[in-house]
């Protein structure tokens, strides 16, 4: 695979340069090829041929991006779990990628039934002028990423090398970005989040220095830090992230910033006005794309005069990259026409090739359509969206009940669902977002009761979903409002949170 | 304003903030100790505390905010540039 050998001749080149900085402290690409080497002499060692996906407990280190990068050169695939994540939704995610190895620089022995290969001690420098990546056959799988599901169980997305080789090759086809080996590129991301795989990726493959934020650390007042004393050049970053500094953009002057590149929620158009202020060299793109299609699928090159399309407040998605289809359907699969809202599909090479076990799902929201003569597989995004008359295609909201909460995909009835199967009361409850003060989307219950006691519900909640799912605002309210057609109406409930 | 009565004020703004009063908040406080006090909640709680006092703090002092005691200190600095 093409990009696999780019990253290995992009480690020996740049040798001598910074690839990370952690938590303060720079390491070169020499000592990042130490590791990698000296972690794929265990998985050569310890791991079978045929075991392709493998555990990685996600660490703020160096062990863990040098992790992810010998199990790619060792053609294997990476099944990332996060330590602050509930033990019990780590061990779904293994049990469901029938996964037996798991690499980890600080194992707290939560995970001792699995093979565990501890990466803190490793190192190899015996030979490091070579690096030979296995060649792999282009169908194998290089990670698997964890979403909310519906059901309760998270969802699989697998994303195999040809996908990764896709995104590669379209973004090199972009002329607007490109990156250089004296980028001082931001990685804001838990790496079990897939935004991640585009902030170390491309700077890796540029030999460029890649900064991180230490997991304790508040993320908004770090990324701030990093801007101004490394000066750093690529931001890659949610637009919920930068709310949080908007009472201070007056006090951030930023000229060492090239690209900031947007995603994971939408982008309101006077929060990138006001960001635009304080970035006075940088290029702003509006990526859109879901995990099922490796990242990024398209963007909008946002800029304060010249480009700033948006509807209802919110900047365009703009148009697809190279190699990728957008086609707006009706419920029945079907194109419908432009300025027509509908639901965006998205198909070509960066599609994963469906849910892990779950073909249930999979005949859900993928399916094939013909345009111009060639059969097409397409995937359902769930945005509601228009294309425009000048090609560009325009958010307008979503066709189901998933939020975006910093970044991370929530399915409400996901929360819902474990709410209904420990609560002992029998009331209705509900799920929602609620924006607070910053204009930033916060989750919420809401009982249709009279007061009662929750403090067992919400522990079962934390036991059950990462931290970024556990609702910060509770109501009761006597009686839910509901629409004209009988529905529990949504968009009253948010009236009865006061935040 | 002493010490004390900042900490009693501050206090107000947490647990506004936060929903409850179950914490001390000292010099070494961090936001470990504190249920709730988290990213999110961090910046409300600035927020609050800047409304309560009539004051705007500057991002510089926030990024380099370890505890309660630094939050206190950066405070002080700017009633008394204030006054």
């Amino acid at each position: 695979m093409k990009f696999i050998q780019q990253l290995a001749a992009s480690i020996l080149n740049y040798r001598d340069r910074i690839a990370f900085h952690i938590n303060g402290v720079d390491y070169t690409y020499a000592q990042f090829l130490y590791k990698i080497e000296g972690i794929r002499g265990s998985i050569r060692s310890q791991i079978p041929d045929d075991e392709k996906l493998i555990g990685l407990v996600t660490h703020d280190d160096l062990e863990s991006y040098a992790a992810i990068l010998a199990l790619w050169f060792e053609a294997k695939a990476y099944v990332p779990v996060n330590p602050k994540n509930p033990a019990e939704r780590n061990l779904q995610v293994f049990r469901q990628t029938d996964t037996s190895f798991v690499l980890d620089s600080k194992p707290d022995g939560s995970l001792n039934q699995f093979e565990l290969i501890n990466t803190a001690e490793l190192g190899d420098e015996s030979d490091l002028s070579v690096l030979k990546p296995v060649e792999d056959p282009s169908k194998d799988l290089a990670y698997i990423l964890f979403t909310s599901g519906t059901t309760g169980l998270p969802k699989g997305v697998p994303i195999t090398y040809s996908n990764m080789q896709g995104l590669v090759d379209a973004i090199d086809a972009d002329e607007p970005f490109n990156l250089a080996p004296d980028d001082r590129c931001l990685q804001m991301f838990e790496l079990t989040f897939d935004f991640s795989v585009v902030a170390y990726l491309f700077p890796l493959l540029a030999g460029a220095g890649i900064y991180t934020i230490p997991q304790d650390a508040i993320k908004y007042l770090y990324i701030f830090k990093l801007i101004k004393e490394q000066r750093l050049s690529v931001l890659t970053m949610v637009p919920s992230i930068i709310n949080y500094l908007r009472p201070y953009f007056g006090e951030i002057n930023a000229p060492s910033v090239r690209y900031c590149s947007f995603g994971g929620g939408a982008l309101h158009f006077d929060l990138a006005k006001e960001w635009s202020n304080c970035l006075p060299n940088c290029q702003i793109f509006n990526y859109y794309g879901p995990t099922e299609f490796t990242v990024y699928s398209g963007y909008y090159p946002y800029h304060k005069e010249t480009a700033n399309k948006s509807y209802n407040g919110i900047i365009s998605t703009g148009s697809p990259l190279k190699n990728v289809h957008y086609l707006v359907a009706d419920e029945n699969n079907k194109e419908v026409s432009d300025g027509i809202t509908g639901e965006l599909c998205l198909g070509g090479i960066q599609l994963t090739p469906g849910y892990w076990k779950n073909p249930e799902r999979n005949k859900k929201v993928f399916f094939n359509y013909e345009k111009n003569g060639e059969i097409i597989k397409y995937y359902r995004t769930g945005d509601l969206c228009f294309k425009d008359e000048a090609g560009d295609f325009m958010y307008v909201g979503r066709a189901d009940f998933q939020v975006k909460i910093r970044g991370y995909r929530v399915e409400l009835a996901e929360i819902e669902y474990h709410v209904k199967n420990v609560m002992k009361q029998k009331v209705n409850v509900v799920a929602i977002d609620v924006l607070n003060r910053l204009e930033n989307a916060e989750l919420a219950l809401a009982f249709e009761s009279n007061n009662f006691e929750i403090d067992y519900i919400m522990d079962y909640l934390k036991e059950q979903m990462p931290p970024y799912m556990i609702p910060s605002h509770i109501e009761f309210i006597a009686e839910f409002p509901h629409s004209l057609n009988g529905k529990i109406d949504r968009k009253k409930l948010r009236t009865y949170f006061k935040l | 304003m002493d010490k004390e009565q900042l900490l009693l004020k501050i206090t107000e703004a947490f647990s506004k903030v936060l929903e409850h009063n179950n914490f001390e908040l000292q010099n070494e406080t961090t936001a470990n100790d504190v249920d709730g006090w988290d990213s999110v909640t961090h910046m409300m709680i600035i927020n609050e505390i800047e409304n309560l006092f009539s004051i705007k703090f500057q991002l510089m002092d926030l990024m380099n905010m370890q505890n309660v005691g630094d939050l206190v200190a950066v405070l002080e600095k700017e009633l008394a540039s204030k006054a």
